[in-house]
């Protein structure tokens, strides 16, 4: 145990200095599913202590690296400790998505590449391919494609501009929620598109069930 | 020379000889000439798998001394190319073998003349299956996604890996230096990388040494009994976390799906692939045996693992 408690926070999340804030909390769910209380993956590989200890780094790993001005800081003690050199630094030409709405750091470029791994990603997953093969879509299975893709829905908002309230509406088929009908259909299609889905054919899918 | 593949787990009912039983059965058919060896003395049932109910010679036979060499206990098949060695014997003391016994087994099996040999073993971390994991230096575990085969998959990880340190340092004579770092710190028994790491803090050089050769182990898994809700990603998962904690390698070779339908032919005593050769099972250990071909014959060996390529792959 003492090896990982030694790792820095990048190294424990298996992530480089530069990344975005969107690499950032995927490699933190990624760590998480091993480490949970009901991950099987590590099941009866760490002591209750052992576990609660693992979890509660990774939770200050995130803290700290997903708030700028934490991570700033934390990059600083790093150079100071001569692991991180200065042009490393997270500041200088990291590829930033916000998490908190920053529209001078998110420019359509770094979105644009996202969505592009994003489409890799959703064409090589096997659970993805097989719930769009589906008639109809519901929330949980767009909330089930997130899932498989890692991505918050901080990020969707982030993406989309689509207040939290209706992205969430969409996910718990609360159809009410959104002003119309139309708005509905823009918001699915907008939301399939940030994560990579053809968004006609998601909202199709999506609206298809509910067109009575 | 034959690649001899022993195939185990740590749990009962995960598979082994199913699988066993099957990638022999694709091997012979691609005209390899393939042994099947039914290491799992106290519970042999391999021929049935592939559909020979009742052996007539066994491994038995061979280490009673009934017949001197090892070729004579070997069976036909049914299938071309496909032989057996079996494992049934209604003898009660024939499981627990002494670690001679083995050796000289594995020293008559490695001189027979096969393209592949594998080595069905029995569950559970008796010294049998560690054994011969630890002499071969190779092998495939096969583990289900299920908390109780993955307990005791670790525990069998855990278990070949301690055993193999041990066989080293008193083959070097250094037995006190492995008491020496298990006294230093109590977590060394469960943990290699703990053990590793102590010994090379009393002794760099021969830490090395004991380093080099437990990165010699090609050590593989096989999720089998994977379900439609399953995640996929378990068996990458499982190997990312054993070389991040117990600092060793181990390669995943993919998931075998769930077919409600091996149940059928088990009790029709009809091997699987043959009668189902478009499930999706079938599939599977088709890859699985291309995978095994390919590493043997050096041709597009898998890589080696590696923690980028699980990033890749879960990303």
């Amino acid at each position: 145990m003492k090896r990982l408690m030694e790792q820095n926070f990048y190294e424990l999340l298996g992530i480089e200095f530069d990344v975005s804030s969107f690499e950032i909390s995927r490699a933190y769910k990624e760590n998480y599913q091993l480490y949970h209380e009901d991950s099987l993956v590590s099941y009866s590989l760490f002591s209750r202590e052992e576990r609660e200890k693992i979890l509660a780094r990774l939770d200050e790993a995130y803290a700290t690296l997903i708030d700028e001005k934490k991570r700033s800081g934390y990059d600083q003690s790093l150079i100071e400790c001569g692991i991180l050199k200065e042009g490393m630094k997270s500041q200088d030409g990291r590829k930033t998505i916000g998490l908190i709405s920053d529209s001078k750091v998110s420019t359509n470029n770094t979105i644009l590449a996202i969505r592009n791994e994003l489409k890799a990603m959703v064409s090589s997953n096997p659970v993805i391919q097989e719930i769009l093969t589906h008639d109809a879509l519901w929330g949980k299975d767009l909330k089930r494609i997130r899932d498989e893709l890692g991505v918050s829905l901080e990020i969707i908002r982030e993406m989309t501009k689509v207040r939290m309230t209706f992205l969430r509406a969409i996910e718990e088929d609360e159809y009410e929620k959104a002003p119309s009908r139309m708005f509905l259909k823009s918001y699915v299609k907008v939301y399939a598109q940030s994560i990579g889905l053809d968004g006609d054919f998601v909202a199709s899918r999506y609206l298809n069930k509910i067109s009575d | 020379m034959a690649q001899i593949w022993p195939i185990g787990g740590g749990k009962g009912g995960t598979g082994k000889s199913f699988l066993t039983g099957n990638i022999g059965i694709l091997l012979a058919r691609q005209r390899f000439k393939t042994l099947l060896i039914d290491a799992d003395l106290g519970a042999a049932n391999l021929h049935t798998i592939i559909g020979l109910s009742h052996p007539d010679r066994s491994l038995s036979d061979f280490i009673n001394k009934k017949f001197s060499t090892l070729e004579e206990t070997v069976l036909q098949t049914p299938i071309p190319n496909l032989f057996l060695i079996s494992g049934a014997s209604n003898k009660l003391d024939i499981a627990n073998l002494a670690y001679e016994q083995k050796m000289k087994m594995l020293r008559a099996i490695s001189r027979l003349d096969y393209d592949y040999i594998l080595l069905d073993l029995s569950a559970g971390t008796s010294f049998n299956t560690i054994d011969f994991f630890t002499l071969s230096d190779s092998g495939i575990f096969v583990c289900c996604p299920e908390p109780t085969s993955i307990e005791n998959f670790y525990r069998l990880i855990r278990s070949v890996y301690i055993r193999k340190i041990r066989q080293i340092l008193k083959a070097h004579q250094f037995r006190k230096l492995a008491e020496e770092a298990e006294a230093g710190n109590p977590n060394t028994v469960i943990n290699p990388e703990y053990l590793l790491n102590a010994l090379k803090e009393i002794d760099l050089e021969k830490g090395h040494m004991i380093e080099r050769i437990l990165q010699a182990f090609q050590f593989k898994l096989v999720l089998n009994q994977i379900r439609k809700q399953d995640n996929s990603k378990i068996g990458i998962l499982i190997c990312k976390i054993i070389e991040k904690h117990l600092g060793l390698k181990i390669q995943f070779m993919g998931n075998v799906g769930f077919d409600e339908r091996v149940h059928d032919e088990l009790c029709k005593k009809e091997p699987f692939v043959e009668k189902y050769p478009f499930s999706q099972a079938t599939i599977d250990l088709k890859a699985l045996t291309k995978s095994i071909v390919g590493v043997t014959h050096g041709q597009g060996e898998l890589p080696a693992f590696t923690l980028s390529d699980v990033n890749t792959l879960t990303g």
